[in-house]
């Protein structure tokens, strides 16, 4: 590692230019809006409004925190079923001795995520609603299909059509350097199959699966589309919400407030559950 | 186990399996699925419609456009992090991979908000910004990673033999780092293409990317030519993917992992 010199430093102005402008100042510009006042009517907050904390305290009503618990509701629940549903198909294209199974299980997996999510939406839309299988699934499960129920399950499968090819690409690194000796070796001495993954395999790879996990999480958190077009209304996210304090109602200081504390939740997620995977599996 | 994978791959393919035969559908209206016959009524509706047309124009030369620059500055900030050290480093590297985080609506909203404040109100622009930021934690990390496995001594080698710092980056480094590079660049052009969240804010009535025109035509007119500009997108996503493989082969982008022969 050499030390920076001037030149080198000149190659960094792009991207640093880039992110200031584009992300920074405008992020920083959301954070001030947050604190100004809003008079209904009005496009935004006028220009010389004065600050308050009214929109963050209007948060804590409970119609707003029932957003932010669906969301998390609905990212804990679909990470944690996407990794489940991921980690058998990571594991069968890292252990797989042919080349042209593992290309092409990977190419798929990776069409998959570079689909749009508008197509993937409007694929599930076709296939799950009044057009496809609807009738039938909603009889077999026997709910109706215009409940919410029906709603959130779609809901569901939208998030995780999206979600299990991220995670199997990430999981795929992970046991690929699971060393697969060690697993074979607690077969040899005795222990069934699902035993020794379950003991060997699996804890060996918890590093990948936090970090499948945050990745999931994060994804569900910032869900936008998929709570949009198939949750009909019925189910709402936090994106949704400013969204809709955006572009309907032009309350651009809740809608800023909403997205600060949004960020905030998200970053403390993430910061929470590694300190306490990290502290709990992976001591050194 | 084999049964679960199963069903999860009959449930990733299925829905893409109806869409494609529903944008094919005979009837002149959203019947029930299987469609009885058989027609191309919704992609001659498709690509004569100007609404779709403009759309996929835009996403076309937003997408290049927004790859060509993300690489590039995406590229330079990855060798800058890779080969030197200085203070705040890992600031800069998580600033660098910092979009991620945050949800794409916020980056529309904050966007949005920011260019009204400087007085842009031009599509273009506004849509170019969004997908740059979009995508440049992408090209900065697979460059990264592609650039994490070449080893310094060949650059240095270069350099003894007589080579300056250009040379030995443009001969040596780039070559070997190549499918980092174009790793990133395929993910930059694949997430513009496909982006919707942040687009929708930053359309403006004249300029607006194809899958912001799907949606609102999934509000006002759920026809199934919306099908047909689905399968439009698929088309691009398979060639990307086929374009990988050419380009880098997918067995070096995931890599094979430490235990395999």
């Amino acid at each position: 590692m050499t030390k920076l010199n001037r030149n080198a430093a000149l190659l960094l102005v792009p991207g640093l230019g880039i992110f200031l402008a584009f992300l920074v100042l405008p992020l920083a510009n959301v954070v001030e809006e947050s604190f100004r006042y809003f008079e209904p009517g009005r496009v935004g907050a006028a220009k010389d409004a004065p600050y308050t904390l009214l929109n963050y305290t209007e948060l804590f009503d409970k119609a707003y925190l029932y957003y932010f618990l669906t969301t998390v509701r609905f990212g804990v629940m679909s990470s944690l079923i996407a990794l489940v549903l991921a980690f058998p198909i990571a594991y069968y294209i890292a252990r797989q001795p042919s080349q042209l199974i593992r290309k092409c299980a990977i190419g798929f997996l990776i069409g998959m995520m570079f689909l749009s999510t508008l197509v993937r939406v409007y694929a599930l839309q076709l296939s799950f609603g009044p057009t496809g299988i609807a009738k039938h699934l909603a009889g077999f499960l026997d709910v109706s299909m215009n409940g919410r129920f029906y709603t959130e399950m779609i809901v569901v499968f939208g998030l995780l059509h999206y979600l299990v090819p991220i995670s199997a690409i990430t999981l795929l690194g992970t046991i690929q350097n699971v060393n697969p000796r060690l697993s074979e070796a607690a077969q040899a001495l005795g222990a069934p199959r699902w035993v020794s993954h379950l003991t060997v395999t699996i804890p060996l790879s918890v590093p990948g699966l936090l970090s499948a996990f945050l990745i999931c999480f994060t994804l569900c958190l910032s869900a936008f589309v998929v709570p949009m077009i198939l949750g009909k209304g019925k189910v709402l996210f936090v994106s949704n919400l400013i969204y809709a304090r955006f572009s309907e109602i032009a309350n651009y200081p809740s809608g800023s407030a909403v997205s600060v504390m949004m960020l905030i939740l998200s970053l403390l997620i993430v910061y929470g559950v590694t300190s306490f995977v990290t502290a709990r599996w992976i001591k050194n | 186990m084999v049964i679960a994978m199963v069903i999860t791959f009959v449930f990733l393919v299925a829905p893409i399996i109806v869409a494609i035969m529903m944008s094919f559908d005979g009837r002149s209206y959203l019947g029930r699925f299987p469609p009885p016959s058989y027609s191309i009524q919704w992609y001659t509706n498709f690509f004569s419609d100007t609404y779709y047309l403009a759309g996929l124009r835009t996403s076309l030369v937003i997408a290049v456009i927004t790859t060509l620059v993300s690489t590039a500055a995406g590229v330079s900030a990855a060798i800058v992090i890779d080969r030197y050290e200085f203070p705040g480093k890992q600031a800069l590297e998580t600033l660098f991979l910092s979009p991620l985080v945050v949800p794409a609506v916020v980056i529309g909203f904050a966007l949005l908000l920011f260019f009204a404040l400087i007085g842009v109100f031009q599509g273009y622009p506004r849509l170019l910004a969004g997908h740059i930021i979009i995508t440049l934690p992408y090209t900065v990390r697979t460059t990264l990673a592609g650039l994490v496995g070449i080893r310094k001594s060949l650059t240095e080698a270069a350099m003894v033999l007589g080579a300056n710092e250009r040379q030995a980056f443009w001969d040596v480094t780039f070559p070997l780092a190549r499918t980092g590079i174009v790793a990133g660049a395929v993910f930059a052009f694949a997430f513009s293409m496909d982006d919707v969240a942040v687009s929708l804010f930053l359309t403006s009535p004249d300029t607006y990317t194809l899958p912001v025109a799907m949606v609102s035509m999934m509000r006002t007119n759920f026809d199934l030519t919306i099908a047909a500009a689905a399968v439009v997108l698929m088309v691009f996503t398979v060639g990307l993917i086929f374009l990988l493989e050419w380009l880098i082969g997918l067995e070096r982008l995931i890599g094979g992992g430490v235990f395999r022969s």
